[in-house]
């Protein structure tokens, strides 16, 4: 009993040594994935990057200055991530912008503009990989925008306090996004004992950690940023619902 | 701000041809991943921080530096693997183990393996990803992604992102210089608000500075493409041969390790 308590603490030292310096949104590192896994969510993340570049390009023939735009857009996300969000604990989590994002230009078009983030993160900060940018795509840049997307449409019809919806959205967003990365590691390393479940559930307990405040404080910040631009940029904000429809 | 990006200006293969790095990069990257031997993962991670740290000339300490940077994720990654959880679980099965609740948590040495195992290719993988962005600069990156046939518009986001990104660093640098020698970031909440001062404006000027560069573009005859001159690099024979040489060597070692250098990729 007791060699197994000193286990236990064993490992969460390790989790307190590894993970308080900063909690990145959770993305497979390189290699991570076995090559059938990695090559699987390339194919199913494909298609909707064929058909966010497909609106975007139909998009760009009506407006061209919407590619300055967007490429501006796609470096603001990347910038967002590098951004820290101060914590109780002295750590620091980085916002994803998924949230935001996808609330400000339509789930669609960050689709793409994730993948390229990802790539950038790739390249730039070490932070995910290129063979497994497809699983990292999948749950970033598609279930994270389209959930936040989906969560805020659908609070505004119900005409939820807006301050609300756009706390969940962001928030529903990134816990979206971990659980679905936790899924992915979880079908490519199922647990010898357990299988799949008990796989998805060690992973998605051990994320727990840094991914649950990292998506509540991703919401507050977020509600607070759409505080200050609806009072003070609402000719901003009206100018990209434009936007919203074309992309 | 970013330095990983600036080594990729100032290495000593700075001038290598950039397809040459590619193609060195993810060949090596393919048979660390697609072989099961851990031996040649790891002949990866040795070679490629030679590669870096001899050949491109970026000092060890850093590369050694940057090399803990995706650790974190690894390490609780990795362990996640080798732990077992379940509700039925033996304890004959584990090499040790404990009980919490209704829960056996314990480590079998077969998993323990497979997690050293990705622990491994992982680090290899992530050298040979080091190696293309410590020596490449990305501009070159976009330019082999052009010849690989990548969709236009998505290559033109790609360079239009890298540009922008370094002018909103700076834009946001700044803002947090100010507002932290305002005491910004004294307390939490303060923090929080600062944060979301910094993101909004940030935001605000993102959309001016879009506004003016159409402007500028358009006077300039902007229909939609943009057209850039690309450096002209040799392509060096010695390097091509070195590199199949090497390559060669190390397919040899995985097969012969792991032996499961073609039947890895079916499976």
């Amino acid at each position: 009993m007791k060699k197994n308590s000193i286990l236990l603490s064993a490992y969460f030292l390790l989790i307190l040594l590894v993970f308080p310096q900063s909690a990145y949104a959770m993305h497979i590192a390189e290699g991570f994935l076995p090559v059938k896994w990695a090559g699987l969510w390339v194919i199913v993340t494909a298609p909707f990057l064929v058909v966010g570049l497909r609106s975007i390009r139909g998009s760009i023939k009506e407006k061209p200055d919407l590619k300055m735009l967007l490429g501006l857009v796609g470096a603001f996300a990347f910038i967002l991530s590098a951004l820290k969000i101060p914590s109780l604990t002295g750590s620091c989590s980085h916002p994803t912008g998924v949230g935001l994002g996808a609330v400000l230009f339509g789930p669609a078009a960050m689709s793409v503009l994730g993948c390229i983030v990802l790539i950038f993160q790739a390249l730039f900060l070490a932070h995910g990989g290129i063979t497994t940018l497809g699983a990292n795509t999948f749950s970033m840049a598609v279930v994270g925008p389209f959930v936040a997307y989906g969560v805020y449409k659908a609070l505004q019809k119900m005409s939820a306090p807006h301050w609300l919806s756009v706390f969940l959205a962001a928030a529903l967003g990134d816990l979206l996004t971990y659980v679905t990365t936790s899924l992915q590691l979880a079908l490519a390393f199922p647990d010898a004992v357990g299988g799949v479940a008990a796989s998805f559930v060690k992973f998605a307990g051990v994320f727990a950690i840094t991914q649950i405040p990292l998506a509540i404080s991703e919401g507050l910040l977020t509600v607070l940023v759409f505080n200050l631009l609806v009072s003070y940029s609402r000719q901003e904000l009206y100018d990209l619902s434009v936007l919203k429809k074309e992309v | 701000m970013f330095q990983i990006d600036s080594y990729a200006y100032s290495n000593r293969l700075y001038s290598t041809h950039p397809g040459e790095k590619f193609a060195f990069s993810a060949a090596t990257m393919t048979i660390c991943l697609a072989s099961s031997s851990m031996i040649t993962a790891l002949a990866v991670t040795l070679l490629m921080a030679g590669a870096v740290v001899l050949q491109a000339g970026i000092p060890w300490r850093q590369y050694l530096k940057l090399m803990t940077l995706p650790a974190s994720f690894l390490l609780v990654g990795v362990a996640t693997v080798a732990v077992s959880v379940s509700v039925s679980g033996q304890p004959e099965m584990y090499l040790f183990w404990f009980r919490a609740g209704s829960f056996s948590i314990g480590v079998r040495d077969q998993d323990l393996a497979v997690a050293a195992g990705i622990f491994l290719k992982s680090l290899g993988a992530t050298s040979c990803l080091y190696f293309l962005s410590l020596t490449t600069p990305l501009v070159e990156i976009i330019s082999i992604l052009r010849k690989l046939k990548a969709p236009t518009l998505f290559i033109e986001l790609m360079s239009l992102v890298y540009r922008f990104i370094f002018v909103l660093a700076e834009t946001a640098e700044k803002i947090y210089t100010s507002q932290s020698s305002r005491l910004g970031y004294r307390t939490l909440k303060n923090g929080y608000f600062s944060l979301s001062q910094l993101i909004s404006s940030l935001f605000v000027r993102t959309l001016y500075r879009s506004r003016e560069l159409s402007k500028t573009l358009s006077a300039r005859c902007y229909t939609g493409e943009i057209r850039v001159l690309e450096t002209r690099h040799d392509i060096s024979r010695r390097n091509i041969v070195v590199i199949i040489v090497l390559e060669l060597l190390l397919a040899a070692l995985a097969l012969y390790d792991g032996g499961g250098l073609i039947g890895r990729i079916n499976s």
